[in-house]
C-alpha cells in the first residue's frame, strides 16, 4: 500500500512520496517526475482505501453504497435494524454494523478515525445532527454530508449547525425535488429538464406523440430537416430500455427522448419536436405535506394558478396560513368530484406528492384521464418505477432519488460539476473538464474510440457552448458534457481520460 | 362583580385627573385670564371626590379584575372623567347649562373635538388649555395612563387594557402590561414635544403650540382658534400638522418598533399598508377634484384637499377650508372616511381600518367559496390568520356600529334635526371626528342642538371611543346580574 504524503494533492491526483516503489509508479503510468496519480485508478487496485461511513440503511442509504461499492470503495453502512442490513449483506459489498449511528463507540467501531466521508443519511434529522457531532469529535478534518428535512435547521444553518458541526453540505430531499420539479414546469410538455454551463445548456426530456413530426425520421436526417438549429439527440428510452442512438435510429411515437440544445434557442427546438408550447399556467398540487407546501411556497408569485388539495382540515389550515395566492382545498386527491369541481381539464400539470404513493399514482392516473395535460407523481420505492411507464403515469419525482444525485455529486468533489441521473439510474450525464493529459483532446470526435453507451452532448469553451457534430474536437481546459450508462461510466473514464474524479 | 373594587379604582383614576388640572392652572396664572380660581376650585372638587370614593372603598389590595369588572371600570370610568372634566367649564360659567360642559368634557377626552362654543377666542386661556389637555389625556386613554402610573392596578391590567383599547387583534409590547403603557405614553410624549417644537418653530406661542399638539396627537381636534388652523392661514403649519395627523393615525407600535429601529416593522404592516393606500388614493382624487372648482392653482388644491382628507380619516377633524363648498365627490368620500377612521391602537377613532379590512376580506373570502366550495381560505392580514371568533366580533361591531348609527340619526331627527346634519352629527360623533356636514360642518358648531340632541351625541362619543361594547353591555341587563 502507497501512502499518500497528503490526503489529496490536487483535484483528480494524489501525491506520493515513497520512493521505495518506483515499480508500483511506472505500472500506473508514473515516472520519477511524475509523482501525480489518478486516483481511480489507485481505487481499482487496491491500493488505496478510501473509506465511507455510511450512518441509516434505508433507500438513500442502499443506493449511495451501490454505487459506491461499485466505484470500489470501502463502504461502511451503519443501522440499527437488522431487517434493513440485510439486505445490504445479501446485496452489496460492503461492511455492514448493527447498532445506532449516533453512538460514538459504534462510530469507533466502524473505523471512522482514518475514514474520509461520513454520510448520515437516516430518515431522522437529529440522529443525523448527533452522529455529525460525534464524528467530528472523533475525526475532526472528516468530510461530513447529512440529510437534513427541517426547514427550522436548514434556515439556522450556517449560525448554529455548521460552525459547531463543521458539516460541509446538507441534502435535504425535499428542496432537492422541489428544484427538480420547478425546473421541469419551465418546459411545458418536458418530463426532464437539467441544467449545464449555468443554465446555457440544457437536457430536455420529451415524451414524442405520435402526431409529432418527427416519428419515423432517421437521426442522420434529422440534421438536414432542422438546418442551423443545434440540438442533439442524447439518448432515447423505449419501452422502458435506455438506447444511446446513432444516425441510423428512427425516433418512434410514444419515445421519451433526452436532447440537448442551449437554452436560447429551447422553444424553436421544441417546435421541431411537435411539442405544444403554452406555457403552464394551472397547477394542481395533491398533498400539502412538506414537500407540497415548499413547491407551492416556491411557485406562488409567478405566473402560475395554484391549486393544493390536502386531506387534513389541521394541515389545511396551517397551509392556508402560510400559503398567500394558492388555493387551499380540504378533500381527497383521490375524489373524482373534487377534481372536476376543480375544472381539472383546464388544470396543466396535476403533481402528486402525498406521502402514501399508491394514492398519487391513483391521483395521478385519474387527473390524467379526466383531462389534466400533464402529471407529475412522487413515487418513493424504486422497485415500483420500472412499471410506471407501462400505466401511463408519465413523469415521476422522487425525494430520494434527488437526495441521491446530489449526495452523489458533492462525494465525488473534485472536477465532477454537476451530475444528473436519468431514468431512474441507468444513465448519467456529467460535466467535467478535459485535462490536457486527456485522450479525448484534439481528436474530431468521429475518430475517437468511444465506448458504446456513452456521448458527448456539449463541449463548453470560455462563453460559448457548443453542440458537437462529428468534426467537432476538443481542446484542453473545455468542459465536456457526457452521458454515459451506469456500467459504463468506468470505461468512459479510462478510455477518453476525462478523469472524472472519485475523490 | 365587587364594587367596592371599581368604585375604588374609578376613585384613582378621578384623583390622577384632577391632579392634571395643574397644567391649566399654571396658564391661567400665568396669563392673569381670571379663570385661575375657577381652575383651583375644580381641581380641589375632582382630587376630593377621588380620595373620597377610593378612601370610603378601601379593599384588599391586588385583586384580580375580572373581565366584567374590567369593562365595569373603564366605562364608568370614562363617564366620571367626562363629569368632573366639566367642572372647570362649569365653575368658569364658560357655558349657560351643564349639558353644554359635560359635552365639551366628553368631547373633549373621547378626542372628538366635537364643540358647543359659539366664540372660542374669547374664553380664558386656562379653561381653553384645560379643554385641549382632555383631548390629549383621552387620546392614548386614561386607563392606559392610570395602567402606567398607578401600580396597583397591574394585576387585572390586561383586562382594563383590553376594555379601554379594544383593537381587534390586541399586541402586548411588552411582558408586562405596564411596561407596554409606558412605552405608548412614552412614545407618546415624544412626537407630542416633537410637534409643539415644530409649531413653536413656525410662529406659534407654547400655549398655542400645546393646545394644537394635544388636538394633533391625540387625534381630537380642539384649536383655540374661531376658525381652527385656517386662523393661521401657513403652509408650513398645515403640513406639520397634517404629518402628525397621520403619525397620530398609525398604530402606535409600529412607531414603537420603528424608534426601536424596525421600521420596515411598519412598511409590511398590512393595516398601515391599507391606511397609507386610503389616504394617497382619497388625497389624489380630492384634490383633482377641487382644482379648478374651488382652487386656482393645483398646489393649493393639493393642500387644501391633504390636510382636509387627512384630518377626517385620522378623525381629527381640524379644518383649514369648509369641505362644504366643494363638488359632491370629495365630500362623499370625507363621510366615508368618518365611518372608516385611523388604524386599531392609534389615537383616531371611527371603525378602524383593521375592522373595515377584516370585513372586505371576508366578504371576498365568501366570494371565492362560491367559486371552489371546497377551499380552505381564512381571512388573513398580512401573514396572520385572523381567527373565526374575532371575524365574527368584528361583524357583530359593525352591525352594533350601524345599529346605533342608525337609531340615534333617528332619535336626532325625531328632535327635528335636519336630515344631513342628524346623519353627519351621529357619524361625526359616535367616530370621534367633530365636524360634520349641514349645520354641523366644519364653520358651524354644535351649540344649536337641542339639549337632548347633546346628550345622545355625548353618549355616542363614549361609545365610539371605547369602541361600542364596552359601554354598551352596561346596558345589557345580563350585565348587572350577580
Amino acid at each position: 500500500m502507497l501512502i499518500p504524503s497528503k490526503r489529496i494533492c490536487c483535484d483528480t491526483h494524489f501525491c506520493f512520496s515513497g520512493l521505495g516503489r518506483m515499480d508500483l509508479l511506472k505500472e500506473l503510468g508514473g515516472s520519477s517526475e511524475k509523482w501525480f496519480l489518478p486516483t481511480s485508478e489507485l481505487l481499482k487496485k487496491g491500493w488505496l482505501n478510501l473509506r465511507i461511513i455510511i450512518v441509516g440503511a434505508g433507500e438513500v442509504g442502499f443506493h449511495i453504497a451501490q454505487r459506491l461499492a461499485y466505484e470500489h470503495k470501502e463502504v461502511v453502512v451503519i443501522d440499527k435494524r437488522a431487517e434493513a442490513l440485510r439486505r445490504f449483506a445479501e446485496l452489496l459489498d460492503v461492511q455492514i454494523i448493527q447498532g445506532s449511528g449516533s453512538s460514538p463507540s459504534v462510530l469507533e467501531e466502524s473505523g471512522i478515525r482514518g475514514a474520509d466521508t461520513f454520510l448520515a443519511v437516516t430518515d431522522s434529522d437529529e440522529t443525523n445532527l448527533v452522529a455529525c457531532l460525534f464524528a467530528n469529535a472523533l475525526e475532526p478534518g472528516i468530510v461530513k454530508l447529512a440529510r437534513i428535512r427541517d426547514e427550522d435547521y436548514t434556515r439556522h444553518w450556517p449560525e448554529l449547525v455548521q460552525k459547531s458541526l463543521d458539516i460541509h453540505t446538507v441534502i435535504n430531499p425535499e428542496v432537492e425535488v422541489v428544484k427538480t420539479i420547478e425546473k421541469s414546469l419551465t418546459v411545458p410538455d418536458a418530463e426532464h429538464v437539467s441544467d449545464f454551463a449555468e443554465g446555457r445548456i440544457k437536457l430536455v426530456g420529451l415524451r414524442i406523440g405520435a402526431s409529432s413530426p418527427i416519428v419515423g425520421i432517421r437521426l442522420q436526417d434529422l440534421r438536414q430537416k432542422t438546418g442551423e438549429l443545434r440540438f442533439l439527440i442524447a439518448a432515447i428510452f423505449r419501452n422502458e430500455r435506455l438506447i444511446i442512438p446513432g444516425g441510423r435510429d428512427r425516433i418512434r411515437a410514444e419515445d421519451l427522448v433526452y436532447f440537448v440544445c442551449e437554452s436560447e434557442e429551447l422553444n424553436e427546438v421544441l417546435k421541431i419536436f411537435g411539442s405544444k408550447a403554452d406555457p403552464i399556467r394551472n397547477i394542481l398540487i395533491v398533498g400539502g405535506g412538506n414537500i407540497g407546501m415548499r413547491l407551492a411556497l416556491e411557485l406562488e408569485g409567478r405566473q402560475y394558478h395554484i391549486r393544493l388539495i390536502e386531506q387534513e382540515m389541521d394541515r389545511c389550515n396551517f397551509l392556508a396560513e402560510k400559503l398567500n395566492s394558492t388555493i387551499v382545498l380540504h378533500g381527497d386527491g383521490t375524489d373524482r368530484e373534487l377534481l372536476e369541481e376543480e375544472n381539472i381539464r383546464d388544470i396543466d400539470v396535476a403533481i402528486s406528492l402525498t406521502g402514501n404513493e399508491e394514492a398519487n399514482v391513483l391521483s395521478s392516473l385519474l387527473a390524467r384521464s379526466l383531462g389534466a395535460r400533464r402529471t407529475m407523481t412522487r413515487i418513493n420505492k424504486f422497485h415500483y418505477m420500472p412499471i410506471i411507464g407501462a400505466i401511463g403515469l408519465g413523469q415521476i419525482v422522487s425525494p430520494r432519488l434527488s437526495a441521491i444525485n446530489s449526495i452523489i455529486l458533492h462525494v465525488r468533489k473534485g472536477k465532477v460539476l454537476s451530475a444528473v441521473s436519468l431514468k431512474g439510474e441507468e444513465a448519467e450525464v456529467l460535466e467535467a473538464v478535459a485535462l490536457e493529459s486527456s485522450g479525448i483532446v484534439g481528436t474530431p470526435l468521429k475518430d475517437l474510440r468511444f465506448p458504446k453507451g456513452a456521448i458527448v452532448l456539449a463541449i463548453l469553451r470560455d462563453e460559448k457552448s457548443i453542440i458537437p457534430d462529428g468534426e467537432s474536437v476538443v481542446h484542453p481546459g473545455d468542459r465536456v458534457v457526457i452521458l454515459s450508462t451506469r456500467q459504463n461510466i468506468p470505461r468512459v473514464e479510462r478510455e477518453l481520460m476525462v478523469k472524472l474524479e472519485y475523490f | 362583580m365587587r364594587w367596592r373594587y371599581v368604585l375604588r379604582t374609578i376613585g384613582a383614576l378621578v384623583v390622577c385627573i384632577g391632579l392634571t388640572m395643574v397644567l391649566p392652572i399654571a396658564f391661567a396664572i400665568v396669563y392673569r385670564d381670571g379663570s385661575e380660581l375657577a381652575l383651583i376650585k375644580a381641581m380641589l372638587l375632582t382630587i376630593g371626590i377621588g380620595l373620597g370614593l377610593f378612601l370610603l372603598f378601601r379593599g384588599p389590595e391586588n385583586s384580580v379584575i375580572s373581565h366584567r369588572e374590567g369593562m365595569a371600570i373603564v366605562a364608568l370610568g370614562w363617564l366620571a372623567a367626562g363629569l368632573v372634566g366639566a367642572l372647570p367649564f362649569h365653575f368658569g360659567e364658560t357655558f349657560h347649562s351643564f349639558v353644554d360642559a359635560f359635552f365639551e368634557s366628553v368631547s373633549g377626552f373621547s378626542t372628538t373635538g366635537a364643540s358647543v362654543l359659539t366664540d372660542i377666542e374669547v374664553v380664558p386661556r386656562g379653561i381653553l388649555m384645560w379643554r385641549s389637555l382632555t383631548h390629549w389625556l383621552g387620546g392614548m386613554g386614561i386607563i392606559v395612563l392610570s395602567l402606567a402610573i398607578l401600580p396597583f392596578l397591574g394585576v387585572g391590567g390586561m383586562q382594563l387594557y383590553k376594555a379601554e383599547v379594544p383593537s381587534p387583534v390586541p399586541d402586548k409590547l411588552r411582558p408586562r402590561i405596564r411596561d407596554t403603557a409606558l412605552v405608548l405614553w412614552k412614545v407618546y410624549l415624544l412626537f407630542s414635544v416633537l410637534e409643539t417644537a415644530l409649531l413653536m418653530f413656525g410662529g406659534m406661542d407654547l400655549f398655542d403650540g400645546l393646545c394644537h399638539t394635544f388636538g394633533t396627537m391625540a387625534t381630537g381636534g380642539f384649536s383655540t382658534k374661531n376658525a381652527s388652523i385656517g386662523h393661521y392661514n401657513s403652509v408650513y403649519i398645515d403640513g406639520v400638522i397634517t404629518v402628525f395627523m397621520l403619525i397620530a393615525g398609525v398604530n402606535f407600535s409600529l412607531h414603537y418598533l420603528a424608534l426601536l429601529g424596525k421600521p420596515s416593522a411598519m412598511l409590511k404592516d398590512p393595516e398601515f399598508q391599507f391606511f397609507g393606500g386610503i389616504v394617497i388614493v382619497f388625497v389624489v382624487i380630492s384634490t383633482l377634484s377641487v382644482f379648478k372648482a374651488v382652487y386656482e392653482s393645483f398646489g393649493e388644491s393639493f393642500r387644501y384637499a391633504a390636510f382636509q382628507v387627512v384630518s377626517i380619516v385620522t378623525t381629527t377633524g381640524f379644518a383649514t377650508a369648509d369641505y362644504e363648498l366643494w363638488p359632491a365627490l370629495p365630500q362623499c368620500l370625507l363621510l366615508f372616511c368618518m365611518f372608516l377612521g385611523a388604524s386599531a391602537g392609534s389615537t383616531g377613532g371611527g371603525m378602524k381600518c383593521m375592522r373595515v379590512m377584516v370585513l372586505i376580506k371576508h366578504g371576498y373570502r365568501e366570494l371565492l367559496r362560491l367559486i371552489h366550495p371546497r377551499a380552505v381560505t381564512p381571512v388573513k392580514l398580512g401573514r396572520r390568520i385572523v381567527p373565526d371568533d374575532v371575524i365574527k366580533s368584528v361583524w357583530g361591531f359593525f352591525i352594533i356600529y350601524l345599529g346605533l348609527f342608525i337609531l340615534s340619526s333617528f332619535l336626532l331627527a325625531a328632535m327635528h334635526v335636519d336630515v344631513i346634519t342628524s346623519f353627519a352629527a351621529v357619524a361625526a360623533c359616535i367616530g370621534n371626528i367633530g365636524p360634520g356636514l349641514g349645520s354641523v360642518g366644519p364653520t358651524d358648531n354644535y351649540s344649536h342642538l337641542p339639549a337632548a340632541g347633546k346628550w345622545l351625541l355625548t353618549l355616542c362619543m363614549l361609545l365610539g371611543r371605547l369602541e361600542i361594547y364596552t359601554v354598551i353591555v352596561l346596558f345589557v341587563p345580563e350585565f348587572w346580574r350577580r
